[in-house]
């Protein structure tokens, strides 16, 4: 038998049985799982309440148009119809505004429904309130807008023109920000490099697409002229504190609740104008107000994700030694800078990871934010990650492939190596150690790097298209109080608060601001209360998404909650631990420090003095005889958690792809993913993170684009046109867990839920370059559909034939 | 996305269906796999629904003499399933696994898909390609519609809004033929970008009966008649049939939508055609291939 | 025109006499006028599969069916698999891979699988793969519920012998 950690060590039996590490690492079985697998969960659809009406909205078909006139008569007359409501109506609420502290960004404004001109298909421009949902839609039908057409400049590079039509006349400009980064002198040092590559790349715009569509139910508290508005959201702080103001509600009149909410990958992350209109309307109308979004409002009006083009260009030594990186991006931002992330969120992250993992002493950045009349644009997993890592990556493979060197070989001669830690990039991010080349080199031994590369020449001989392809990439996750999540951006986002408490029955709750909405949270949370304060996990209800319970605290996303959430559970646990000890050494007649506890039990080390928690919590609040009145403790803790910078999640991704060469359909072979995320909570979460992050990725990699034609009209406004994977387009994935040095958070965690986003869209586009490199071509457009595929092949090959 | 009201009548016979239609806005229900969506997104608002899910003469599928017949109210799961159709026209089982998924599978019918007539949908090309005869009932009695004559246009068929599509009917094949079928689609079950089936009977190793029929490209399902005329009498080799496919392509205009080119489609017939060719070939003679 | 209409159907076992609209959707029905909102409405056209129920004993999409059809019928949810207390073999199959994340999509699935295993042989993951594609999950990649399935199918082969 191994040694004993020393914690342990003179412990009885029984108690040696309930030591520590128990639960943390351990393949729980979630908690959530009996109520979602029996239909037993509660969403927001799934509310009903007395006296509740249905809202819809009315929407802009007009990407940019003034309203000249608006005839709402026939819809109020129409039985069933409580009310029609119009930017009017909706006056005295302050205009929606994202501040941000960052130079050279203006800010847009937005009221709840469209005052006197639309900026994008799917604007709101009116509500029909109606006792079902149905006859809300048949209103909507009889009302009339007379719009005034406006010039249309549909995509970022025409609305960034000086003539171009503009969207807010107040800005006198379609550019939202500008940003630059730079690190020494790129422009010197890639003018004397001996080698250079560049690309102009595309990534198209893309939606959330959680399965469950935003849904919002409003209950007046006619009793304390409250509110509380049950919301599929992501961050019920956020909402709550920002309703507050926009309500002129004081935060104990107004609770945020967030049920179970069926995904959310960012679309449900942000402060939307329905959720706006239905707390309004409720209070305006004293019943609640319900407005489930359906597919085709979600498709344009949920916040959109991934919509750039980056130039850039990277130089590089004889060896393969990195020496400059340049880039350029810009984003199309949609027509609204959104709260609270604005619009620079996903375009500034772009080109703050251009750098990625490696070491790259010279490096300019530049980015540039246009709005456009589309739906504004927001978070999605991996924000601006799987555009950067896309585009670095694929310049790693293009400089590999100019000097003959292996794309393996030429990501381990560059990556930050261990000594060089803490790194700091060309755009000023840090590097933590993190397990950079530990991942690449495990991802290829894992997979059989070297037998691919023999299968793969054995396949090009026999005329067939096979690729590989290597992402290797960083991402910052658990972002502390030092840095904003997104830049300039004037609320906290850097911390979070655990309240945990024993009742007088000896139950454990344990409350926080962050919002599970699939990440496993109420299982993880309690795997860790459970084993700090030694408890079983099923013994802990954690409690979490009701602004109502907490103080401050933001929600989920950001790859922060295993971080921030869990840190903050280890620190508040352990104070209470504290004083279950300090409780237990007046029960037990022994010392504080030789307590322990495990299973819902309190114990005196190497003794068979034991009690349970149900009887020390009896002892403090019921049994007065029990203990000294100045012993008796409250079992409650509260305490507040902030990781200050960040932590540093590493990975590499190898995809194996087979192109059909007729058809150019891609199939992925195999798929690895080695990820050093530090210590794990519950494996079985992290793999879950891991594979739908892959296969979010996937998407994006092949089959996932909004289409917007030359007005501004969505093409894909259905899932029949907007392609999501299904289980026959994602392969079999095996995901590999590395850990190396843990960083320093109380838990050893980082965060780990957009990852397989960030990593998939790189991989499988090197996949298919490398499959297509004997053409000559390679892929610098996502996603690269087989249209795609098609038109690259054509021009090489027409290429081929005109020099022939 | 909630439907428009409207008016629902459930018919227990062709003739009650019928005399329900003669009404200004009518619209048959079966499946309703196609409609429902349509009436979601109310971009259908029929005055009145006429179901026909419980019409019994609509269902099953039978042996008539060298036919054989399917009911207008067959799901695509039953054909999908039916021993009767494996023997005769393997290629319909082979084509239904590209329809849609399970759930849709099992509502979806053989009359409403041919009634929708999506010129990328499997059915349409199926009785293009198996020289199937619609029959459709209305006020005036019963009439026989060949598949060259049905598909007017995309989303519009021969078949008039008085009347139901009550069967199909399929001419049993030379025995021993061998059939194929192939498609082009974004995903697992979505409509085919492009796609193709063939027939084709051999005798004395040359190919004797050459059917080819294309969806995705047109209009509706188009026959490759060209093909066919070239490779009858032709020794049934892989030579014959690359020789051959390119004519395919003749005097087609594939749309241009988000999902693909005309080029791009174009580019992908000869590819199916010899795909489907090459397996017919090797199927025929082989019995129930 | 669109006159309400009495329907009578066996649901999860228990005889339900309803008045609905016409127009009522299958999915609407049993959410808001049942309040068996276990069935999750996705996307209204047929796509995504949440809605996935059991009509007279093969699935179907209750958003693409109107209640009105469904006069007669036998109609199975997920309500019918199994309890908090006692989840049925499917789910238990679905928590142990740990098969679901926000699990809105996952009473479509769990009735798709439920038909999976009493029709097809599901020999290879491949199989199970292609039979699931008519349910779209965001979050779990697929690959915890094709573990599940594959159990399940093994699990069945094994009693079969």
């Amino acid at each position: 038998m191994n040694e004993l950690p020393r914690k342990t060590q003179g412990l009885g039996d029984e108690a040696l049985a309930m030591a520590r590490p128990k639960y943390v690492g351990k393949a729980v079985q979630r908690l959530e799982d009996p109520r979602l697998l029996t239909g037993a969960g509660r969403y927001v659809a799934d509310i009903r309440l007395d006296r509740m009406v249905h809202a819809a909205f009315l929407r802009s078909d007009q990407a940019h148009a003034r309203i000249s006139a608006m005839d709402c008569d026939a819809a109020r007359a129409m039985p069933g119809v409580i009310g029609v409501f119009t930017a009017e109506d909706f006056a005295d609420i302050p205009v929606i505004s994202a501040p941000s502290r960052m130079r050279d960004y203006r800010a847009t404004k937005c009221t709840v429904l469209a005052a006197d001109k639309v900026r994008y298909v799917g604007e709101p421009v009116a509500v029909v309130i109606a006792r079902d949902r149905y006859i809300a839609e048949d209103a909507l039908a009889l009302i009339e807008v007379d719009w005034e057409p406006l010039d249309v400049a549909a995509d970022a590079e025409s609305a960034a023109h000086s003539n171009a039509p503009l969207l807010h006349e107040e800005l006198g400009t379609n550019i939202l920000f500008e940003r630059v980064f730079e690190t020494g002198s790129a422009d010197d040092e890639m003018a004397a490099a001996p080698h250079r590559v560049s690309g102009r790349f595309r990534i198209h715009r893309k939606t959330p697409l959680a399965i469950e569509p935003r849904s919002y139910v409003a209950e007046p508290d006619r009793a304390n002229d409250g509110l509380t508005l049950h919301g599929s959201t992501q961050v019920p702080g956020i909402i709550r504190d920002i309703l507050s103001g926009l309500l002129d509600l004081p935060g104990n009149r107004i609770r945020v609740v967030a049920p179970d909410v069926g995904g959310g990958f960012g679309g449900k992350g942000s402060l939307y104008p329905e959720e706006i209109a239905v707390c309004a309307l409720a209070r305006k109308l004293a019943r609640p107000v319900k407005w489930v979004s359906d597919r085709s409002e979600d498709l344009c009006s949920t916040s959109q994700g991934f919509d750039e083009t980056i130039e850039a260009e990277l130089g590089f030594a004889d060896d393969g030694t990195l020496i400059a990186l340049k880039g350029q991006v810009t984003g199309d931002v949609g027509a609204y800078s959104i709260y609270p992330w604005t619009a620079a969120l996903e375009p500034v992250q772009v080109v703050s990871f251009l750098p990625g993992p490696y070491r790259i002493p010279h490096y300019r950045g530049e980015v540039k934010g246009v709005a456009t009349p589309k739906p504004p644009t927001g978070p999605y997993r991996g924000v601006g990650r799987p555009a950067s890592v896309f585009v670095t990556e694929r310049l790693i493979d293009m400089a590999a492939a100019h000097l003959g060197i292996d794309p393996a070989e030429m990501r381990r001669r560059n990556l930050v190596s261990e000594t060089e830690f803490p790194y700091r990039i060309g755009s000023g991010i840090v590097w933590d150690r993190s397990g950079f080349a530990e991942c690449l080199d495990e991802a290829c031994s894992r997979v059989g790097y070297e037998g691919l590369r023999r299968l793969q020449q054995e396949a090009r001989a026999a005329g067939r298209w096979f690729g590989i392809g290597i992402a290797t990439y960083a991402e910052l996750t658990g972002i502390g109080s030092r840095i904003s999540v997104a830049p300039g951006m004037p609320i906290n986002t850097g911390t979070e608060t655990a309240s945990i408490r024993i009742d007088s029955t000896g139950a454990v709750t344990a409350t926080f601001a962050v919002a599970s909405h699939g990440q496993s949270l109420e299982t993880t949370l309690a795997q860790i209360v459970a084993e700090e304060l030694g408890v079983r996990p099923e013994d802990v209800r954690v409690v979490h998404g009701d602004s109502g319970a907490t103080s401050h605290g933001t929600g989920t996303y950001a790859s922060r909650s295993a971080v921030l959430g869990g840190g903050a559970a280890i620190v508040t646990s352990r104070v209470l631990r504290d004083k279950i000890r300090r409780v237990a050494s007046h029960l037990l007649e022994a010392a504080a420090e030789d307590i322990e506890t495990g299973d819902g039990r309190v114990f005196v080390t190497g003794t068979d003095k034991s009690m349970s928690f149900a009887e020390v919590a009896h002892a403090v609040y019921s049994d007065m005889k029990a203990l000294p009145a100045d012993a008796r403790e409250i079992l409650e803790a509260s305490e507040s958690f902030d990781p200050v910078t960040g932590t540093t999640t590493t990975a590499t991704h190898i995809a194996t792809v087979e192109i059909d060469p007729e058809t150019f359909a891609v199939k992925i072979g195999r798929y690895l993913v080695a990820e050093d995320c530090g210590r794990m909570i519950n494996p079985l979460v992290v793999d879950g993170q891991v594979h739908g992050g892959v296969a979010q990725g996937i998407g994006a990699a092949l089959l996932e684009e909004l289409s917007y034609d030359r007005t501004g009209q969505l093409l894909t406004g259905s899932l029949a046109d907007y392609t999501v994977p299904t289980a026959v387009e994602v392969p079999h994935i095996d995901v590999v867990h590395l850990e190396t040095e843990l960083p320093g958070n109380p838990g050893g965690f980082r965060g780990m839920g957009e990852g397989g986003t960030i990593g998939a869209p790189a991989a499988i586009a090197n996949a298919i370059s490398d499959a297509l490199s004997p053409l000559g071509v390679g892929v610098t457009e996502l996603p690269v559909t087989p249209e795609r595929l098609f038109r690259l092949v054509s021009e090489a090959r027409n290429k081929t034939d005109t020099e022939k | 996305m909630k439907p428009a009201p409207f008016e629902y009548v459930r018919a227990a016979s062709v003739r009650e269906a019928i005399a329900l239609l003669d009404h200004d806005d009518a619209k048959i229900i079966a499946g309703g796999q196609s409609l429902v969506p349509m009436m979601n997104f109310r971009l259908a608002q029929p005055e009145r629904i006429v179901d026909i899910n419980a019409i019994a003469e609509l269902s099953g599928i039978r042996e008539d003499g060298s036919d054989i017949v399917i009911g207008s109210l067959v799901r695509h799961a039953e054909a999908m399933r039916s021993p009767l159709l494996a023997r005769h026209f393997p290629v319909i089982a082979e084509a239904m696994h590209h329809v849609a998924h399970l759930a849709i599978r099992n509502r979806g019918t053989i009359g409403g898909s041919l009634v929708h007539a999506d010129p990328s949908a499997e059915w349409p090309l199926l009785v293009a390609l198996l020289d199937g005869e619609i029959v459709a009932e209305g006020p005036d009695g019963c009439r026989t519609v060949k598949a060259d004559e049905f598909f007017v246009a995309p989303l519009v068929t021969e078949i008039d809004e008085t009347e139901i599509l009550v069967a199909v009917r399929f001419p049993k094949p030379a025995p021993g033929a061998g059939m194929a079928f192939d498609e082009v689609a974004r995903r697992a079950g979505d409509f085919a970008v492009a796609s193709a089936g063939a027939l084709v009977s051999v005798e004395d190793g040359v190919m004797r009966e050459v059917r080819v029929a294309l969806g995705g490209v047109g209009d509706g399902p188009v026959r490759a008649t060209a093909v066919e005329e070239e490779l009858t009498g032709r020794v049934a080799d892989k030579v014959s049939i690359s020789d051959t496919v390119e004519l395919a392509c003749e005097g087609l205009e594939p749309e241009t939508d988000i999902h693909a080119s005309a080029e791009y489609r174009l580019s992908l017939v000869p590819v199916l055609v010899r795909r489907v060719l090459e397996r017919a070939v090797l199927r025929a003679g082989a019995g129930a291939a | 025109m669109s006159a309400r209409v009495d329907i009578t159907m066996t649901l999860n076992g228990e005889e339900i006499v309803e008045t609905v609209e016409p127009r009522m959707l299958l999915s609407d029905f049993l959410r808001d006028r049942l309040g068996l909102t276990g069935t999750h409405v996705g996307c209204e056209h047929g796509v995504c599969g949440a809605c996935t129920i059991r009509l007279n004993g093969v699935t179907a999409r209750s958003c693409l069916t109107f209640a009105v059809q469904a006069d007669g019928a036998r109609i199975e949810t997920v309500e019918h698999l199994g309890t908090v207390s006692s989840l049925g073999r499917i789910q238990q199959a679905f928590r142990k891979h740990h098969a679901l994340q926000c699990g809105f999509c996952t009473p479509g699935f769990l009735m798709t699988v439920q038909e999976m295993l009493e029709t097809l042989p599901l020999d290879t993951d491949e199989e199970i793969r292609d039979a699931l594609s008519g349910n779209i999950c965001r979050c779990t990649g697929y690959e915890h519920i094709v573990r599940a399935v594959r159990e399940l199918a093994d699990e069945r082969e094994g009693a079969a012998a």
